[in-house]
């Protein structure tokens, strides 16, 4: 007898549970690829991915993938109109406010921000009492060039105390912090300040208590551009968020921008060789880090946006709280490209998204 | 008499009308009560979301779930998370009312012998967790299955009481001492069947989805139990007191009878041991291994001895078809509780049966305790003696099966 003999009986147990789990895979594979012929038209329902080198070679030919050929495990859809905000429109929706000039010149951008309490749908028949600012989460993304004056009138219909806490330089009386621009149910404060430095940059309520304050909705992009400008390129707005629908300190719903898979049911378009950039902004509360990654591409990173040259060359960035970047990139070939956070336990609970490139 | 008619004739409200009024008057309450809602701004509070996960079947690549809205409010299921990860499902009906039920179907290729955390999604954001602890096939209703748990219930239930009869012509011979002594032994032995029902049947009862109120249903099941058992009990008396034989002491009721009541106690005991087993079997909770089959089966062998001790001072032999009957009535009952068990099992159903035994057993060890006589009766010291080792025998025995 060798020293096969001598093993303990759970070894060999656990050796025979493994055979059994193997037996299930070879099964489960076998009728994936059912799943994928059937489905293949729907973009990643059916699991009709190209893997890169397929893309390349134009075939239409389809990869397996496990979970029975779906990205995104929730079942139906979410009501975009009911929540009034729409992720995909959320993208690229850039608000540059009521434009003006003051006495001396300088570019005036007025906005007035409504917050509201509103339960909002983040996964499809899951509804989440949100504190909103105008209506949506995240709130609207304000897209300014440095130099410009900032004037935001923040009315503030709901039932609790809040304010608007901008990241970047500004005085002490509009920081947006209680005793410094808190508007009271029913009352209104108006932020006054320049925008700089450019970057990317966000702003959330800052009341107390802050958890509850920012992880019910209450945040936003604050992009402001260099005076030189940046290359042209498709820009989009992505804010990774979560959402503790049980109130128990952890996340049941992790998002770009809010909605559950809502780019990986519906991926978001973009065209084969144009250059893309996106804010990515981590809001996400009770989880220390966000991360994302692209597939099948690397990206340049400029940390908050406050450089004009990339900091680095990566496919993947992880994120602390209030921790935000922009991130440059271009796909040569056309197919559908997944891209998630590398904290692989948010994919599973919503954050899981999908190019597909025309 | 002058008064009641005096009233009667005041009222002059006949009898019938009497007894109905009160119903007329809490139906009224109840109809302006739902039309009008004069709390209503009570409860503009947050609905109370609570759903029982009732029963799991895991097939191959499919766990499904078995629901039973357990609160005062409606809920709406949205969406299922299994190990962290939202996943498609199938829902017979996705809003349950109160105390509706539902049942839901995952595809999922769950690994034998690991945990499966279940997490229901309601429309409210609510979460309703559901564990299982290790992941085994849910066996099916078919024919090497049924065999199986009838097999288990042979095994652990009927063959161990059987054997214990055959203490029957041992006792015959033994004097009303060492008769004294084994009944003693027996309501020792009815004593920690009873601890170990109530034990049981109150873990089950709090199990049971909520509404439905699992600790009403024991009670209602031992006070049934108690209240059915007195009554045959006098049924018995009067047929006895015609008869011409030995007494057991002051017991109402013979030697046959008052074996013919335990053996009816222990079997709706074992039709609770079979459902715990069967239970926990399909649950896969527990492994079916040798020496936990040896373990009941020893544990349940002095059954059958607490069966015949009545019987030890009656002058005549039973015919053997009452040892056949006794065997069954105390055996068998196992068989169907491994199935409803292993098929079956709901733990507010599982409960009330657990009542029912718990009220058998106290009454049987009632009757017995009752029909001791002074001098071989429990404060003797034989007696005290049999009591603490049908204690002991049992509770060691029951290690076994631990």
């Amino acid at each position: 007898m060798g020293p096969l003999g001598e093993l303990p009986s759970a070894w060999k147990k656990a050796g025979r549970i493994d055979r059994r789990r193997f037996l299930r895979r070879v099964g489960a594979t076998s009728a994936f690829s059912g799943a994928a012929l059937l489905g293949g038209h729907d973009a990643l329902h059916g699991s009709g991915m190209l893997t890169h080198s397929q893309a390349q070679e134009g075939e239409g030919a389809q990869g397996g993938h496990g979970n029975n050929g779906h990205l995104g495990g929730t079942v139906g859809d979410v009501d975009n109109a009911r929540n009034g905000f729409d992720p995909h429109e959320i993208l690229t929706d850039f608000d540059g406010g009521e434009v003006s000039k003051d006495s001396r010149g300088r570019t005036v951008r007025e906005y007035e921000f409504v917050t509201t309490d509103k339960e909002i749908e983040v996964a499809p028949g899951v509804f989440f009492p949100a504190w909103t600012y105008n209506g949506r989460v995240p709130g609207p993304t304000i897209r300014a060039t440095e130099g410009d004056r900032i004037r935001v009138k923040l009315v503030n219909a709901s039932a609790h105390p809040h304010t608007i806490h901008f990241h970047g330089f500004h005085s002490a009386s509009v920081d947006g912090i209680p005793g410094a621009g808190e508007a009271l149910p029913g009352e209104s404060f108006t932020y006054d300040f320049i925008a700089e430095p450019f970057g990317t940059h966000l702003y959330h309520c800052h009341s107390l208590p802050l958890v509850q304050h920012i992880h019910r909705g209450l945040y936003g992009a604050f992009i402001v551009d260099p005076k030189q400008g940046r290359p042209d390129a498709n820009e989009m707005v992505m804010v990774m968020n979560g959402f503790d629908t049980n109130f128990d300190g952890e996340n049941e719903v992790y998002a770009l921008n809010t909605v559950a898979f809502a780019y990986s049911k519906k991926p978001i378009q973009i065209n084969a060789g144009e250059l893309q950039r996106a804010h990515v902004i981590n809001v996400t509360e009770f989880d220390p880090i966000n991360s994302i990654h692209i597939h099948a591409n690397f990206f340049n990173l400029f940390r908050t946006g406050t450089s004009l040259e990339p900091d680095e060359f990566t496919d993947t960035i992880s994120m602390g709280q209030a921790e935000r970047h922009m991130i440059e990139f271009t796909y040569e070939h056309p197919g559908n490209f997944i891209f998630h956070a590398h904290v692989t336990e948010f994919i599973d609970l919503g954050w899981l998204s999908a190019f597909e490139v025309v | 008499m002058a008064t009641t008619t005096a009233a009667k004739g005041r009222a002059g409200i006949p009898a019938w009308l009497g007894w109905l009024l009160p119903v007329v008057a809490i139906a009224a309450l109840v109809t302006l009560f739902l039309l009008l809602n004069p709390i209503g701004s009570l409860r503009e509070v947050p609905a109370v979301e609570a759903v029982a996960v009732e029963r799991t079947v895991l097939k191959a690549d499919e766990i499904a779930l078995e629901l039973r809205n357990d609160g005062p409010d409606p809920v709406t299921i949205a969406q299922v998370l299994i190990n962290d990860a939202y996943t498609s499902f199938e829902i017979s009906d996705r809003k349950l009312d109160r105390l509706e039920s539902s049942t839901i179907r995952v595809s999922y290729s769950w690994e034998e012998g690991l945990p499966l955390g279940i997490a229901l999604v309601t429309a409210t954001g609510v979460t309703i967790e559901h564990e299982i602890e290790a992941a085994a096939l849910t066996p099916e209703a078919d024919g090497s299955t049924i065999t199986i748990y009838a097999l288990l219930g042979l095994y652990i239930g009927v063959i161990p009481v059987a054997i214990g009869l055959f203490w029957y012509p041992a006792l015959r011979r033994a004097s009303k001492r060492w008769i004294g002594f084994f009944l003693a032994f027996t309501v020792g032995l009815l004593g920690f069947l009873l601890i170990d029902t109530v034990a049981e049947g109150l873990e089950l009862a709090g199990e049971t989805a909520a509404a439905l109120d699992g600790l009403s249903l024991f009670a209602l099941g031992a006070v049934g139990a108690v209240v059915a058992l007195t009554a045959f009990e006098g049924f018995l008396a009067p047929r006895r007191a015609n008869q011409s034989g030995e007494h057991v002491g002051r017991s109402p009721v013979g030697g046959l009878a008052l074996a013919y009541l335990i053996a009816a106690g222990i079997g709706l005991h074992n039709l609770g041991e079979g459902l715990a087993v069967g239970a926990a079997l399909a649950g896969g909770e527990i492994a079916l291994g040798t020496f936990l089959i040896l373990g009941f089966a020893i544990h349940n062998t002095t059954e059958g001895l607490a069966i015949v001790a009545p019987l030890g001072s009656e002058k005549r032999r039973p015919s053997l078809w009452h040892f056949v009957a006794l065997g069954a009535v105390a055996g068998a009952p196992t068989i169907l509780g491994a199935w409803t068990g292993g098929f079956l099992f709901a733990p507010a159903w599982a409960a009330l049966a657990f009542g029912v035994a718990a009220g058998a057993i106290a009454q049987v060890l009632w009757q017995i305790a009752r029909g001791m006589t002074r001098d071989h009766g429990l404060a003797s010291g034989l007696g005290a003696l049999g009591l603490m080792a049908g204690l002991v025998f049992m509770y060691v025995t029951g290690l076994l099966t631990a």
